[in-house]
């Protein structure tokens, strides 16, 4: 070897260590400065006023906050654990298809084609109480005569919201699942069946343990992905009716641009940031976990 | 005899279940999409009718006739935004692929001091929504003087994408095993043509898919473009997809063909990559 031992990773996550650092960490650093300032876009000389802890004792006293907080981890674990499922469905399926393999996978991929912007838009069109695909296709059946109100209803509101992140988002899933299964060895497989396993047993102790790593790969991806619902929401709903369907960064962005509070702003946004890094750590520590489990090398 | 039957009978009712289930999920997963590109042809008449009208009786390319014709007067400038949203998107994903393949072959081949933090340090920054990054960003680039160019938007999602090819193309590389790098470097390889042309072709799969992912962020990210695209510079589809919105009330159908459009080469790309993504990874000598 050339190079001596530590020289050469270093030299190889330069690039990507430079490319953070500049887009991401100094921005962040000038965020979290401003909140603790009572910095309004309006008034560009409030940066240099500090204030403390003022911005985030505000927020955490505020019912608003705690409300947008409750509904959005509500979303995360409703759609989280019906994409895995589904996901892990859809990816077996395929995975079994003898037959057009290939285009199966491509369909699969259809929904992360598509921009949460677009996706907002064609749940709110197929979710339309008035011309809608949805109501149209009830009543054409005759299952209702009267329009549902699928957005306008609050309880209904996060119930489509969630119907549109889960079809967006489920084959994220199901991509990295099958991108397991390909990769997976099939020789435990065939060695189980030979023992005798049934195929459930087959699945739970052979291929499961196989797949952890990914699924929770997927988990890790998605669960940082609850920024996502900011385009939904947002379009679908923008957080109504009456603020039934406010999620953290929706109630972010409304503070930060509508009421141009941006101190005020990026300490909220500083407290879900810090919701998101939870969830991060705890689903990598699970993938190691499930990368020793696997006998992988860490 | 009898359980021979009774075996096939239960392996016929598995194929026809399979068959099923599998039509069911692709009827989910495609008729929203098919529903827009059906909505772009039709007239709005036909769209607002009550009760619904399920055969399209009049179907017509008019709604892209308009979106491309007109720019200028009220019109969306598309072709603009389209050319905008491929150079920012392509060049984006292949810086991302290049620093993402140092970084994942760092992680997947070398040891060294910190890495766990290194690596949970690069997967943290994926933690950091749009919208948060938006204004702080907005007023660095615009001290800087680069905002609406280009290079401003490449800038930020090829840092958006880093981790998360990183992330993946390490998976990959780590499923090839070591034995064979070494092994060519044993036959006369160096470590450079070792990683070229035995490491790299068995993980190419992967780091194709990494790309698609990387792609498709890029060419779909909105939060970010909103903030720091300004005019026909640079402004991305989804950013002028909301143009058409706040231009006039909801025109159904322009937002379906401009859907459409947006569909179209997310989709060609998928298809092109995706017959790497099948082929490298089941055979060879991952396996055997």
């Amino acid at each position: 070897m050339k190079f001596p031992k530590l020289s050469a990773p270093t030299l190889l996550l330069l690039p990507a260590i430079i490319v953070l650092a500049a887009v991401i960490v100094l921005p962040l650093l000038f965020s979290l400065y401003s909140s603790f300032t009572p910095f309004r876009l309006t008034k560009p000389e409030s940066i240099w006023v500090f204030i403390g802890v003022r911005n985030y004792v505000s927020v955490l006293t505020n019912y608003e906050f705690w409300a947008a907080f409750g509904r959005t981890v509500l979303l995360l674990t409703i759609a989280l654990n019906a994409e895995m499922f589904l996901g892990l469905g859809l990816a077996m399926l395929v995975n079994k298809a003898t037959r057009g393999q290939r285009i199966l996978r491509t369909l699969m991929m259809f929904p992360m084609m598509f921009s949460p912007v677009l996706v907002g838009f064609q749940f709110k069109f197929l979710f339309n109480d008035n011309i809608g695909f949805v109501n149209n296709a009830l009543q054409s059946l005759g299952l209702t005569t009267n329009a549902i109100p699928w957005l306008i209803d609050g309880n209904l509101a996060l119930f489509s919201i969630i119907i549109a992140e889960v079809w967006s988002s489920t084959s994220v899933f199901a991509i990295l699942i099958l991108a397991g299964l390909l990769a997976m060895p099939q020789e435990p497989v065939e060695a189980a069946r030979v023992d005798g396993c049934t195929p459930w047993q087959t699945f739970r102790y052979v291929t499961w343990p196989y797949l952890m790593p990914f699924a929770f790969i997927a988990m890790t991806i998605r669960s940082l992905d609850v920024a996502r619902a900011y385009d939904i929401v947002k379009i679908m709903t923008d957080g109504g009716p009456a603020k039934r369907t406010e999620l953290l960064w929706t109630l972010v962005g409304r503070t930060a641009y509508s009421d141009a509070r941006m101190g005020l702003a990026n300490a909220m946004a500083y407290i879900s940031i810090l919701l998101s890094i939870l969830f991060t750590v705890y689903f990598f520590r699970k993938l190691a976990a499930a990368r020793q489990q696997i006998g992988a090398e860490w | 005899m009898d359980k021979n039957s009774s075996h096939r009978l239960k392996r016929r009712w598995l194929k026809v279940a399979h068959f099923i289930g599998l039509f069911l999920a692709m009827l989910v997963i495609c008729l929203p999409g098919l529903w827009i590109v059906l909505s772009s042809l039709r007239p709005t008449v036909e769209i607002m009718a009550k009760p619904p009208v399920w055969i399209p009786r009049d179907i017509s390319l008019d709604a892209y006739r308009a979106m491309f014709g007109g720019a200028g007067q009220g019109g969306i400038p598309v072709w603009e935004y389209f050319r905008n949203s491929l150079i920012i998107s392509i060049t984006s994903t292949i810086i991302a692929l290049i620093v993402g393949m140092a970084g994942g072959y760092a992680f997947a081949r070398y040891k060294f001091k910190g890495k766990s933090g290194v690596f949970l340090g690069f997967m943290l920054t994926r933690a950091v929504p749009g919208i948060a990054l938006s204004l702080p960003l907005f007023m660095i680039f615009a001290r800087v003087g680069i905002i609406d160019t280009h290079f401003a938007m490449i800038l930020i999602y090829v840092a958006l994408n880093v981790p998360f090819t990183i992330w993946l193309i390490d998976g990959f590389f780590r499923q090839v095993p070591k034995d064979l790098a070494e092994a060519a470097q044993i036959d006369g390889c160096t470590r450079w043509q070792a990683f070229w042309q035995v490491e790299f072709p068995l993980a190419a799969p992967g780091i194709a898919s990494a790309g698609i992912f990387a792609f498709l962020t890029s060419w779909n990210e909105y939060a970010l473009a909103s903030q720091i695209t300004r005019s026909v510079n640079s402004k991305t589809l989804p950013v002028g997809l909301l143009d058409y919105t706040s231009e006039f009330t909801i025109d159904w159908r322009g937002m379906c063909a401009l859907a459409v459009v947006m569909i179209i080469p997310a989709l060609t790309l998928t298809f092109i990559i995706q017959k790497h993504l099948v082929s490298g990874l089941t055979f060879g000598a991952v396996k055997g």
